[in-house]
């Protein structure tokens, strides 16, 4: 093809704002025309529709997929003393929210698709598990099954980290409603986003959705009758309107991303890169589409001198960064983990490239390796 | 004739400025702290005369973000004020210590007599509230905090704008926390906050810790959390500090007038204006007095369509979440006589004096018929 000038950007939230410049100045001016802004009905319906969208009983707003995670691992009872088992493959707030209820995080290593190896887990439940929290990286549900079956057997709790995970599917089923609750993030660069931080979990045990209710706006039974000491994790009642717009459109959204994934995994062909493949009962979201190279760095560098940006999604596993110290971890610990941190390298995806930029990323990364 | 409480409509009746900057925003696609951010935090450590201000997602989050620097922890004892909004014990109890109460005075303030009878060994900290916008005296709780080796951190959720002996609210104590939420004198569209201090130290470690405890995209030297205030409010907070001298200003008048018509002898037996400390310039985010038959007065107002509040008819001690602290009726007689009696009047700044004077009006003929 062509190897004339083409940039391609990682991400490109500009592009999406002028694909729906028009109905999100509207959803704003709808909020702000009534005059609260405090948990109001858009809160609620981005609530309801929300559920529905995920097949789950009960949907509560929040500030941030970090407040999700830790408000539903306060909800189920995990504090202090406790250990939840868990992936060293993550971004760091899923070992914070553990780590901020008081309990201890235990990680086990991840298979070739970066998800938490569930033939491991078992030899890690000591008496102090009280539950494992699996993180959907990526967008990609982890084996749900094995890891239910594991839980029920040893009377463990599943938390599922789905921050990546709206629209994310296995066995038809939608990732978030294989736990007793989930937690999902809308930051900026999730496929259902808000103009800044927001988040949300899904559950459907009323009682822990009411209690997580509560506690997200102060403990308030009612204005003047506070039942527990809470702390302020609302939603915007702003972001609520403009995450029910984004909510109608987000399975578009992730077909346009399927669709460049489809792309790159045609056109990619040195054996160097390797794209874990997506089984056939497992549908990804797509959040991030992350392949593992060799010589990943001079990759990265090769792409960039071509006007490709890349990004590493991350270089370090969590229990090797400072934070993690306490809990004794050393390298080699978990070699699968390690050895894809060398590795792992998200391309550009997103819904608003077009076929020719996917197909010159394509085109760098297989020159870079010699590849014709 | 009608007299709101709720004065968002008219507040927020032209965003159109607001509105240029939002789209700036959302095209730059600056949305996770950044420049419209740091922008605001600059502003308001400037007004406030702080050296850090540390831009949060909401007051509570400022609190806990507050306590959680000055190391305040599991067992931990801090000193606070019965008579406030829930968040300010809930701060305390989620970063697990133990609130312990002391009674409020004659001007709602926490009081400070009591302070050092409440100190033990377990104590770290004393939370005094700036409750309703106006201070207690800082000078005085700083004095006992430094005497017993003990951290003062501030709510001053209601107090921004507000004087004591010249300085700011929030600015007495190691860290002051603030709220944005919009029914504060200084507000946005949504729930934010912020937290100050002069300390070089604890400002790094709030920055981090509020962001995930990272240093860079790569390095996490500690596990924290996500308490970032929205870039959209930054602006709307922006807007809003530039005005808010003048509004203050409104406000104290109207409550100044207010004053002055409930000060009739007449209504001396029914109603009970707080005493004003001379050395104190309230915000009037909250115009409380006493008022006897409050919930009756409260129908009779609202009959003629004038709103008013109670902040709030139950104090902490006495809710059912503070079960667990063991306390019981009559452990806090003021701020409980205070809670049967309160009522919070429309102060806003859209008031005309016209309807000042109804209020009044109608808060005579209630207890001295016409």
């Amino acid at each position: 093809m062509n190897m004339q000038y083409i940039s391609v950007p990682f991400i490109d939230l500009k592009l999406r704002y002028q694909e729906e410049k028009e109905e999100i100045l509207k959803s704003i001016d709808n909020v702000l025309t009534k005059g609260h802004l405090i948990l109001t009905e858009e809160v609620e319906l981005f609530e309801r529709e929300a559920a529905d969208f995920i097949g789950a009983k009960h949907v509560v707003a929040l500030n941030s997929g970090t407040d999700a995670l830790m408000l539903a691992l306060w909800a189920l009872g995990i504090k202090k003393g406790d250990e939840v088992i868990t992936t060293p493959v993550s971004f760091v707030a899923s070992t914070a929210a553990i780590a901020h209820v008081g309990a201890r995080p235990i990680y086990v290593d991840v298979c070739d698709d970066q998800n938490l190896d569930c033939s491991k887990i078992e030899s890690a439940i000591r008496p102090a598990t009280k539950a494992i929290m699996p993180v959907h990286w990526g967008g990609r549900v982890a084996n749900m099954g094995a890891i239910n079956e594991i839980a029920k057997k040893n009377n463990l709790l599943v938390i599922e980290d789905a921050a990546q995970a709206m629209g994310a599917y296995l066995d038809n089923k939608h990732a978030g409603t294989f736990g007793d609750v989930s937690a999902y993030s809308a930051h900026p660069l999730k496929n259902l986003s808000a103009l800044g931080d927001a988040g949300f979990l899904s559950t459907d045990d009323a009682d822990i959705a009411n209690k997580i209710r509560l506690y997200r706006n102060h403990g308030l039974e009612s204005r003047d009758n506070c039942v527990l000491y809470g702390v302020n994790s609302r939603l915007d009642s702003l972001h609520a309107e403009i995450l029910r717009l984004r909510l109608r459109k987000l399975s578009d959204i992730i077909g346009r991303r399927r669709r460049n994934v489809e792309i790159y995994k045609k056109n990619i062909k040195a054996w160097e890169v390797f794209i874990p493949e997506e089984k056939e009962n497992e549908s990804s979201s797509y959040v991030m589409f992350i392949v593992q190279a060799e010589k990943r760095d001079d990759l990265k560098k090769y792409l960039m001198e071509h006007q490709v940006e890349s990004l590493v999604y991350y270089g370090t596993p969590l229990h090797l960064h400072a934070a993690a110290k306490v809990y004794g971890y050393k390298v080699g610990d978990f070699p699968v983990a390690e050895g894809q941190c060398a590795k792992v390298l998200a391309l550009p995806h997103h819904q608003n490239l077009t076929e020719n930029q996917i197909l010159y990323v394509c085109d760098i990364v297989n020159k870079f390796y010699g590849v014709n | 004739m009608k007299v709101p409480y709720n004065y968002l409509p008219m507040q927020f009746n032209n965003t159109d400025e607001i509105f240029r900057e939002w789209r700036e925003l959302i095209e730059s696609t600056d949305f996770t702290l950044g420049k419209y951010v740091a922008k605001f935090e600059s502003e308001f450590a400037g007004y406030i005369k702080s050296k850090h201000c540390i831009a949060t997602n909401n007051g509570t989050d400022a609190l806990i973000l507050g306590l959680k620097a000055l190391g305040i922890g599991y067992g931990d004892e801090v000193i606070t004020v019965c008579n406030s909004f829930y968040a300010t014990t809930g701060a305390i109890v989620s970063v697990g210590a133990i609130p312990i109460m002391v009674d409020s005075d004659d001007r709602y303030q926490i009081c400070v007599d009591a302070i050092e009878r409440k100190i033990t060994s377990k104590t770290k900290a004393i939370l005094p509230v700036h409750w309703a916008g106006a201070s207690p005296d800082m000078s005085a709780i700083v004095g006992v905090a430094d005497k017993n080796n003990l951290v003062v951190l501030e709510d001053a959720c209601m107090g921004i704008g507000g004087k004591f002996d010249g300085k700011n609210p929030g600015t007495f104590g190691k860290c002051g926390a603030y709220s944005l939420h919009p029914l504060k004198t200084l507000n946005v569209m949504g729930d934010g906050g912020m937290v100050v201090t002069d300390d070089d130290a604890l400002a790094s470690w709030m920055r981090m810790y509020r962001n995930h405890g990272m240093i860079d995209r790569d390095h996490n030297v500690m596990w924290g959390v996500n308490m970032r205030m929205q870039p959209l409010q930054a602006i709307v907070a922006s807007f809003g500090l530039k005005d808010l001298d003048r509004v203050i200003n409104v406000r104290n008048e109207n409550a100044a007038f207010l004053d002055s018509l409930l000060s009739r002898s007449e209504l001396e037996d029914f109603v009970k204006i707080p005493v004003r400390s001379n050395r104190n310039v309230e915000t009037q985010s909250l115009y409380m007095g006493l008022f006897e038959h409050r919930d009756e007065l409260i129908k009779h107002l609202s009959k003629n369509e004038i709103e008013a509040k109670i902040h709030y008819p139950i104090p902490l001690h006495l809710q059912a979440a503070s079960k667990q602290f063991g306390y019981k009726v009559g452990d806090f007689p003021t701020a409980e006589y205070q809670a049967g009696r309160l009522a919070t009047l429309p102060i806003h700044q859209f008031l005309t004096r016209h309807q000042i004077r109804f209020v009044a009006e109608t808060i005579s003929s209630f207890y001295l018929g016409n």
